[in-house]
Order: C-alpha cells, then structure tokens, then sequence
C-alpha cells in the first residue's frame, strides 16, 4: 500500500523511495535585504537561480510579518496596511510549516533576520535561532576583518555554524 | 579602582583605532600608520606596566621582568598567561601566545589570501592583521621601557590565532 513510493521528483539526485532526506536552509538577511549568507545542508530540489530565491524569500517574509502584525487581534491601534514596520513593532512571527518543510525566522532589533528551514518534524526553534545569532555576532561582527552590510566571507563562523547544524539534523 | 567597562567595548574600540589610522589617517604610507599605532600601544604599555607593578620590588634582571610581562602582565591583560618563552641568553626572547586573544575571532578571508593582487585597493586581511598586531607590540615595549629595558617587538602571525612576539634587547 504504498502510494508514494517511487514518485520522487525530477531533478532529484540519489533519492530513493522511502528516502527521508532532511532538508537544512538557512538564510541571513540584513536591514536593507542584502543577503548575508545562505548555506545549506541538504537541499533536494532547486527550482529557481539564486538571486531571483534570495530576493523572493526576503519579500516572502517582509510581508508576512506586515501582514500578521496587521490581523494580530490582541493590540488595538494599527497602522496603514502599507507602512513598512520597524523590527520591534508588531507581534513577532517564528515560523509557518507545510507537510514537507517548516520556516524558523528570528528577526532581531538591528533588521538582521535568520530564516531556517528543516523538516516538518523539528519542535520549536527558536534556541536554535538565538544561538546561530550568537554565533553570528561572536564570529562576525566582531571580526576587524569584516565590513558590515556585505555577504560573510567569515572562515571560523561557517565552521563553526557548520558543526552546529550537523548536531540538529 | 573600581570602574568597569565590556570587553566588547575594549575590543571594538582597538579594531576601530587599527582601522581608522590604517585605512583613513594614513591609507597611502602603511608605514607611518604602523609607527603610529605602536606608538600609541607604547604608551598604554608605559601606564599599565605602572598600575601592575606599584607593590613589587624592583626586578633583579632582564630575565625577571620578562618573566613579570609573561605571567603577571599577560594575565591582567588578556586573562591567561603566555604559552612559551624562548631565549637565547643573549638578549632575544621568544613570547608565543597560543590562543591570543584579540586575533580569536578573525578569519582570513580565503579568497583574498589565495589572489595575491597587487592592483586591489581595499587592504588584504593579512595587512590588517599585522596592524593590529602592532599594538600590542607598543604594549609590550612599552611596558619594558618603563621598567628600565629598551628594547624592540616584533610580531609574527604564521598561523592564527597563535602568535608569537620577538623581544630584542638593546645592549
């Protein structure tokens, strides 16, 4: 009875049926959209090049977080539906999940957001989260070498965000 | 005594110090910038040596005070002491640091180490790395030249994060 088995879908490298390969994204926006990283782990199916997926996904998630800031029903006053919201205003949004995937996101109060991605069947993730920001400020912006607003070329934070992952898959 | 700041304010505060004479007082004459940044580490080495050594008797020989800047010194500074001390008995000393605390989190940028371009204008990382490494050289020189010794530091940064600083004694 199995309806699945066999269908993976094109493109697909090794796959076999039954195959439960996790994926792991993760994604560093800054304030301004300039995508700061993007690794991943385990990514089965590629549908678009990467400039076209950096900048839907930092699109996908400034609207998302108007748009649930908008309808929250618990705060009274709101806003114009089109005004951009700072990174403190509003309910915060952690993370929205489909049968195949789900989105952690974290935004801090300086607009750096981390957006990952793993398998529907991860908890909440919101200490994974704050300790990839950690990392992040431990390994980057703490580095002489490392002009802020560009993409992280950084050797120890890639490591060590690395070593990390590979303990929550 | 008592005052107290965070460390990542002492750490933001050199790294801007570095790159503000490396890459905008004196971008074209690396060189100045290097003299001046040394210049600026011998002076807190002066003050500090003076803070570290007010309840202790004067030191016996050369030997002794780069013993005090190995352990003391180093330990009220970068809160370990140094690793390896060499010398060859004739006024050179060795001090390695093997985990020196202000070149932990840098991360030499692999791509610019491997495209040794000479028309690039931004400063390699192995450049600023070695301006950075200039101040704790004053530091160091400083702090001799307080306690009696002239002498000049030098610093080498063959593998990050251990460094080593050669100390040569004027005779």
């Amino acid at each position: 009875m199995q309806f699945f088995s066999g269908s993976a879908p094109p493109g697909r490298g090794a796959g076999g049926p039954g195959n439960n390969a996790h994926m792991h994204m993760l994604y560093i926006f800054n304030r301004a959209g300039v995508c700061l990283l993007y690794r991943e782990w385990n990514r089965p199916l590629r549908t678009l090049d990467p400039q076209q997926d950096h900048k839907l996904m930092f699109g996908l998630l400034f609207s998302l977080r108007s748009f649930t800031a908008k309808i929250d029903p618990t705060t009274a006053e709101k806003g114009n539906l089109g005004v951009p919201l700072l990174p403190g205003q509003g309910c915060s949004f952690y993370s929205f999940k489909t049968n195949t995937y789900q989105l952690n996101f974290m935004e801090t109060p300086s607009g750096i957001k981390l957006i990952l991605l793993t398998h529907s069947r991860t908890g909440d993730q919101k200490e994974s989260l704050k300790y990839i920001y950690n990392l992040y400020v431990e390994y980057v912006v703490k580095n002489p070498l490392y002009v802020p607003g560009t993409p992280i070329q950084c050797d120890l934070f890639t490591k060590n965000l690395d070593q990390y992952v590979r303990t929550l898959i | 005594m008592g005052r107290e700041v965070a460390e990542s304010c002492i750490d933001g505060v050199i790294i801007e110090m570095v790159s503000a004479y490396a890459s905008s007082f004196y971008s074209s004459k690396p060189d100045l910038a290097a003299r001046r940044i040394e210049a600026i580490g011998f002076q807190v080495g002066h003050q500090l040596s003076e803070r570290y050594t007010m309840e202790r008797p004067r030191f016996a020989d050369h030997l002794e005070a780069i013993k005090f800047i190995c352990k003391d010194f180093w330990s009220e500074l970068f809160k370990k002491q140094i690793d390896n001390l060499k010398t060859n008995h004739r006024g050179t000393f060795v001090l390695q640091d093997n985990h020196f605390r202000w070149l932990t989190r840098i991360s030499l940028d692999p791509a610019a180490v491997a495209n040794n371009d000479a028309t690039s204008e931004s400063e390699s990382g192995a450049d600023m790395t070695s301006m950075l490494l200039y101040f704790p050289c004053g530091i160091i020189r400083g702090a001799l030249n307080n306690l009696g010794i002239s002498c000049a530091v030098s610093a080498d940064m063959t593998n990050l994060p251990a460094c080593s600083f050669v100390i040569r004694i004027k005779a």
